[in-house]
């Protein structure tokens, strides 16, 4: 916990960083691009590991230490990428994430994660990644890289999207997140923003569906379907970590989405091992936004009930946790590992 | 505010777009990326605010506006720097690239959420 916060970390990766992993150049440009944001992101005082350091293949055991040592961190979600056209491997395999969860059964959540443009095949995938690995949540990629180019999807194809949508409900699972903004690499800019999610959120009220960072840098966007959707929700993973390096940017984000879909639609992600999770929790949990956005646009504060909701409360709902139950059985004294 | 925008930069980039506003035809000029641009003696500074710090087209923004002004009569340097410490906000917008993009109203504005939404809706259906 930080402060009397309960945390619960919406999304790390076990990337898989090694050369030979990547093909080519463009794999290895994404690589760079990721060690950037940890390099100018990561505030002074903080350590910055060199490229050769952070672009390795990073284990489940150095995950689960940065987390969960080395943070006031109590729960997890261990999340997939499936790049599978710049990683061989797809830089962070589902299988690999679904053992980072079995590390911790009580406090890790393993999202999984399949091609919607399979067809059967992923509709097969979900089943064995419910059945078989346990996963609590799926999180998709708009734009796959397959046969040397960019090939997007909607959130609101009924041919594509809405037949593994369906099979995720049959199983019993009904949260999904989705990347959108901040484009993976160079792709067509018009599929990484929300206007998709409408149909979704219309067609699938029984789902509720996570916009990961917020779609940056479409954050009106964002907010226009936030506020017109029970079921649209919002992290701030990744968007976060510009609360040192720029704090005010950070708070004008912040203040629209507290405003325009309220505290009980925001949820925490440290994008670990992008960076060291503490930092981010502490400058969050001592952040205010500045009086003048709250005079002058009217910007409700950032008050610790609505931390307490973003950094943990939120997401355990989405999981059909209960939260007095699972902070009084999960949570750990600050500044503490986990218990023996 | 744009502050110290020499007009002959401001000319020259009025053909580079960001890739989020290529399709709408919206200028780093017009979405208020400048910041400050000088020419003096033949050599050209560009300072540029990003609406988002981590745009991974931001290199490829920088190196038109620097081959742009580069190209610019009497110029023989010119290099593109990214300020950080102030923020790039919709009050940069020129008139033009305003009335392209929905921009949702400042809070004090819109009232409420729901009241933002019955006013949308109500006009739909007018």
């Amino acid at each position: 916990m930080i402060g009397d916060a309960f945390v619960f970390d919406g999304v790390a990766h076990p990337f898989n960083f090694e050369k030979d992993n990547a093909y080519g150049q463009p794999g290895e440009m994404f690589s760079n691009h990721l060690y950037a944001f940890h390099a100018t992101l990561t505030p002074d005082g903080q350590p910055v590991m060199p490229p050769e350091q952070f672009l390795h293949r990073w284990t489940i055991d150095e995950i689960r230490e940065m987390v969960y040592e080395h943070s006031d961190t109590d729960m997890l979600v261990a999340m997939p990428l499936p790049l599978t056209d710049l990683y061989k491997d797809g830089l962070s395999p589902w299988e690999e994430c679904a053992r980072l969860a079995q590390r911790d059964p009580d406090r890790t959540v393993f999202w999984g994660t399949v091609n919607p443009l399979e067809g059967k095949k992923a509709v097969d995938d979900v089943t064995r990644q419910v059945e078989e690995f346990g996963a609590k949540a799926f999180k998709f990629y708009n734009v796959r890289y397959e046969d040397a180019g960019p090939v997007p999807w909607r959130m609101d194809d009924p041919k594509v999207a809405f037949p593994v949508f369906e099979r995720i409900q049959e199983l019993g699972v009904n949260l999904i997140g989705v990347h959108k903004g901040v484009p993976l690499g160079p792709q067509p800019i018009e599929h990484t923003q929300t206007w998709d999610m409408d149909g979704a959120a219309a067609n699938f009220p029984g789902i509720n569906f996570v916009i990961f960072h917020v779609g940056l840098p479409f954050i009106d966007e964002t907010c226009w379907q936030l506020i017109r959707y029970p079921n649209l929700h919002a992290s701030i993973a990744a968007s976060l970590n510009f609360i040192v390096r720029a704090p005010r940017q950070f708070a004008e984000v912040l203040g629209k989405l507290l405003f325009w879909c309220g505290e009980d639609k925001i949820v925490y992600g440290s994008e670990a091992p992008l960076w060291q999770p503490q930092w981010a929790l502490e400058a969050f949990w001592n952040f205010q936004l500045p009086q003048d956005l709250c005079d002058g646009y009217g910007y409700p504060q950032l008050t610790e009930q609505a931390k307490r909701k973003i950094l943990g409360e939120n997401l355990l709902r989405l999981h059909g946790f209960d939260v007095a139950d699972t902070k009084a059985k999960l949570s750990k004294p600050p500044g503490t590992p986990l218990p023996a | 505010m744009t502050t110290g925008v020499d007009p002959a930069v401001s000319d020259a980039l009025r053909g580079v777009f960001d890739p989020c506003c290529r399709d709408k035809g919206i200028s780093v000029v017009d979405m208020g990326l400048l910041h400050r641009a000088t020419v003096s003696g033949g050599v050209a500074q560009v300072d540029l605010l990003l609406t988002s710090g981590w745009c991974p087209f931001a290199s490829r923004v920088l190196t038109d506006i620097e081959d742009a002004v580069a190209a610019m009569p009497g110029v023989r340097e010119a290099s593109v720097r990214i300020v950080w410490d102030e923020v790039w906000g919709p009050d940069r917008l020129s008139d033009g690239a305003r009335s392209k993009l929905r921009f949702l109203p400042p809070p004090s504005a819109a009232g409420s959420p729901a009241a933002y939404l019955a006013t949308v809706r109500a006009e739909e259906e007018s």
